[in-house]
């Protein structure tokens, strides 16, 4: 058995209080000293198990496993809980789940386990040597990413901690009161039972419900029973945000100590290593302590940032060479232009077939090709990547934003030759991330300049260093071949593409029913490193397969939503996501003069999302006036943060389709900055309409990632009803400067 | 996000065995932390005059202008300064201290003026603008005196 059960999961639940912190249960007499301080603090305060404390004076606090980093998870995971556990929303908080290894994100384990076919039963394995412990611990899989805050760890675990905690509460008061449970009812954080007029809070029984037993099945609440679930909830972290209160990685300080500064340059072509450098300069500047050359980095520690940036810059590096030194983008495409010709229309690796695509094809009546490609992507996430890190005693202590805040804890202990339980990680809010920060690389540097110093550093990356050493999101090159038979059906689709990352099947296009199907991945190198970049694959495919679509339902004659239309006879959800985007849009109505429409439909991460443009060619340059979004995530939990988390994959989809565009020159990054890697700014910003349509209340989609990959496509299919010009390479404005 | 998690795990299991990073390959240490920064020598090329002047922008031009017409801020123009009794700039309100000081101003004594104003010349109403870098001071004394020569 490898599909994971409903029962499993519970199952996990309440492993999660014994199991899957490592054999530390977490109420009283399961050694819950084990835990780290700051969540087992106060007295009276117990942990009723992993998700969720219940303080004595009556407040609850969800224990999040996932980093915020502007997507407000720590508010949706909150609401979660406290719906199912009846808890007064005014008295429910939020705080990150320390990174100290008692916390880890099953569904994030749970990924791996099924992507390694393994069964349910051994997943739940609960002892020290199991399976799963191993893998969680190898794993440090304490993630946030792939769009999965919450449609797992909130439907698969929040809920289940908050309706578990209920029950239990609900059998302390029926102990103490000596009355039959079921009569007890729960609202607003009060227990009571009408009969005999007793009524407590749940900081009343919060102790004595911690010596009850976890029921192992706790029944989660229906859809018509939510309160909070499905209410657009305020976001709990924007008031510290507004008043300037919030701390985020760059803000870290450690009491009592003065930060010194460090700035970093790595050689500009990935693998080379810094041979020589020349400092005699920099050795004279203000304010600076130490110039260190660490192989695979230069670094100067100052007593200001600026100080160290500024020596920093006056620094001749010596870098080693490599066999990339002489990439420019013409030899990338060169190379994977060879990749694609060998495996011509039948090579590669296959990913899916379906017929005889090549064979339909050659013996089609018409036939349509093209070649697409995408460039290579930086996040730029807003705050630079930073880290700051101590070195004592033979431990190491750092302070920074990250998503994968174990990961980074192995990484730092790694890279200094100590164990993990050496390392502290104190995660404090992210300035955004979009997949950046899955990555520790900064970490382990601030660890390493912090080691040789032996005093705290705090290491600021400059936004030259960020889009030039970055985890790009690949370049790729994506051909296809389509056919149509003399009725004019469409009878064969075959795709090979260079890059294949994740997550699984974003090159599909099997929602569109046609008999002779190929998709292939044809190998080409790159020397960038690879990253995750919000949506990850979809990025580019949803890009290559929406515009190929549209090229098809031109080709055809027809309407290209009546095209898309046509091809969804067999996935149902997808057709109705279409046609909720263009009664939202009036497709089929004329548009305002002097604009046109584009239209796009992809399913990423387990929601499927259309998008409509509304775009005009003003001054012979496009500008995307309006975006209609319509999405199926299943079920939406928190409206506000669901159409919030769709703009903002709108917009930043938008400055990738329109500017973003990593180029190469000598095998280094060419762009540095916002002056030649611009975003879209507030004039440029789309009016956004967005609905949703909620259709399956179990298993739900992601809403990080899903609203960014229809857009490029979608500008692009505006931009051709408008001028007949179809863009089949990104940035936009590049065909427009 | 499947794959990129597993690559991770893998990578991990496979870092678990390999070393940790090397240390530095050069260290400089310039100074310690909270030790006094390093006197920086004039490089040949940056001349005293322009030092100064960019000093003079950051610790003087608050108060003082430097040029001959300009009307007096907080305290007097310095232009001509050097060479002129000290206190004595028409239709400026001076101290009586500074009036009364006897002194006429050179090189050297912006120097020891700036180093502190207030031992120079007890009751001078000039109460910011010391200097406690001696070659800052030179640099602004080089820079003022520069401006009566036409600079
Ligand atoms: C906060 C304002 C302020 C700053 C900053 C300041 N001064 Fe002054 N300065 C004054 C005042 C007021 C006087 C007049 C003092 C008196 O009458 O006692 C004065 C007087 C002087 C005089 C004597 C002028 C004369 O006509 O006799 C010199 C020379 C001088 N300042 C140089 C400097 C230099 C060089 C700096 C920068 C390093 C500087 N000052 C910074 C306010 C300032």
């Amino acid at each position: 058995m490898n599909k994971w059960t409903r029962r499993g999961f519970i199952g996990t639940g309440v492993l999660a209080g014994g199991a899957l912190v490592v054999g530390v249960a977490v109420r009283p007499g399961n050694q819950v000293g084990k835990l780290r301080g700051d969540v087992a603090t106060g007295e009276g305060d117990q942990l009723v198990n992993a998700w969720v404390k219940i303080g004595r004076d009556n407040t609850v606090t969800a224990i999040v496993p996932h980093c915020e980093m502007g997507q407000g998870v720590h508010t949706s995971l909150a609401q979660m809980l406290a719906d199912e556990l009846d808890a007064d929303w005014s008295k429910v908080t939020a705080m990150q789940a320390p990174a100290d290894g008692f916390y880890v994100v099953p569904d994030a384990v749970r990924e791996f386990i099924a992507t390694w076919s393994l069964d349910a039963p051994r997943w739940i394995e609960p002892t020290y040597n199991g399976l799963f412990t191993k893998v969680s611990q190898l794993g440090d899989a304490l993630v946030t990413g792939g769009s999965s805050s919450v449609r797992a760890t909130g439907q698969h675990t929040m809920r289940i901690a908050g309706a578990a905690a209920r029950q239990m509460l609900i059998a302390a008061a029926a102990r103490k009161w000596g009355v039959p449970a079921d009569e007890i009812v729960t609202e607003n954080s009060m227990l009571t039972h009408k009969a005999s007029g007793k009524a407590g809070t749940y900081g009343d029984f919060a102790e004595a419900a911690s010596h009850e037993t976890m029921p192992q099945l706790p029944p989660l609440k229906d859809v018509s029973q939510f309160k909070l679930m499905e209410q657009g909830i305020q976001r709990l972290d924007i008031p510290a945000k507004v008043n300037g209160t919030a701390k985020f990685g760059i803000d870290a300080a450690i009491s009592g100590q003065q930060l010194k500064y460090a700035a970093v340059k790595a050689p500009p072509v990935p693998g080379a290593k810094v041979e020589t450098i020349k400092a005699d300069t920099a050795k004279t500047m203000p304010g600076v302590l130490q110039i260190l050359n660490m192989g695979d980095f230069v670094a100067v520690v100052a007593d200001g940032y600026w100080q160290a940036q500024q020596a920093l810059n006056t620094i001749e590096a010596h870098y080693s060479t490599t066999a990339n030194d002489g990439l420019d983008d013409a030899g990338l495409r060169a190379r994977y232009a060879k990749a694609l010709d060998a495996a011509g229309d039948k090579g590669g690796k296959v990913l899916a077939a379906k017929g005889d695509a090549a064979g339909a094809f050659n013996g089609a009546a018409k036939k349509v090709t093209a070649e697409y490609q995408a460039p290579f992507l930086a996040h730029t996430a807003m705050e630079p990547m930073n880290c700051t890190a101590w070195v004592h005693d033979g431990r190491c202590e750092i302070w920074t934003s990250t998503q994968v805040p174990l990961m980074a804890r192995s990484a730092v202990a790694k890279a200094l030759g100590i164990g993990a339980g050496d390392v502290t990680v104190n995660q404090l809010y992210l300035g955004g991330a979009f997949g950046r920060r899955l990555e520790s690389d900064y970490a382990v540097q601030a660890a390493r300049i912090a080691k040789a110093t032996g005093y705290p550093v705090k290491l600021v990356w400059s936004r030259e260093e960020d889009v030039r050493q970055d985890f790009y999101r690949p370049a790729d090159t994506s051909r296809f071949a389509a056919g149509f038979d003399a009725g004019g059906k469409l009878v064969s689709w075959n795709n090979v593409f260079t890059q294949l990352h994740d997550p699984a099947g974003a090159w599909d296009a099997s929602q569109y029913d046609i008999p002779n199907l190929s998709i292939r991945h044809a190998e080409a190198d790159m020397h960038l490193r690879f990253g995750s970049w919000r949506s990850v694959d979809h990025s580019q495919q949803a890009f290559f397969i929406e515009s190929f679509v549209d090229e098809l339902a031109h080709a055809a004659g027809q309407d290209p939503f009546e095209f898309r239309r046509g091809l969804l006879g067999k996935a149902p959800r997808h057709k109705v996501v279409l046609e909720k985007v263009a009664q939202m849009a009036g497709w089929g109505t004329p548009p305002p003069a002097g604009t046109t429409r584009g239209i796009a439909l992809v399913k990423a991460f387990g929601t499927i999302v259309g998008e409509v443009v509304e775009l005009s060619m003003s001054g012979g340059r496009p500008r995307v006036t309006k975006v209609w979004c319509s999405a199926d995530a299943g079920y939406v939990m928190n409206p506000d943060g669901f159409t919030a988390q769709m703009e903002g994959g709108i917009v930043f989809g938008l400055t990738a389709a329109l500017y973003g565009g990593i180029t190469l020159k000598d095998g280094a990054v060419v762009q540095g900055n916002f002056n030649d890697y611009p975003m879209v700014r507030m004039n440029e910003a789309p009016e956004i309409a967005v609905e949703f349509i909620n259709a399956d209340t179990k298993v739900l989609g992601g809403a990080g990632e899903p609203g960014l990959p229809p857009i490029a496509p979608a500008v692009c299919n505006a931009i051709f009803a408008a001028t007949g010009q179809r863009i089949r390479n990104l940035p936009i404005m590049g065909h427009f400067a | 996000m499947n794959r990129s998690a597993t690559a991770l795990l893998v990578a991990l299991a496979i870092a678990g065995c390999s070393k940790p990073a090397p240390d530095p390959v050069e260290q400089i240490v310039v100074r310690k932390p909270g030790d006094p920064a390093v006197t920086v020598p004039t490089p040949a090329a940056r001349d005293a005059t322009a030092v100064g002047k960019q000093a003079f922008a950051a610790s003087c031009a608050a108060c003082h202008a430097v040029t001959a017409s300009a009307p007096a801020g907080v305290g007097p123009t310095l232009y001509g300064v050097v060479g002129r009794k000290a206190g004595t700039l028409p239709g400026f309100a001076y101290s009586a201290a500074m009036k009364g000081s006897g002194l006429t101003w050179s090189g050297e004594k912006i120097d020891t003026f700036l180093a502190n104003p207030q031992d120079l010349i007890p009751g001078t109403a000039m109460s910011a603008g010391a200097v406690t870098d001696p070659a800052t001071r030179q640099a602004i004394a080089a820079y003022l005196t520069s401006l009566r020569n036409g600079g």
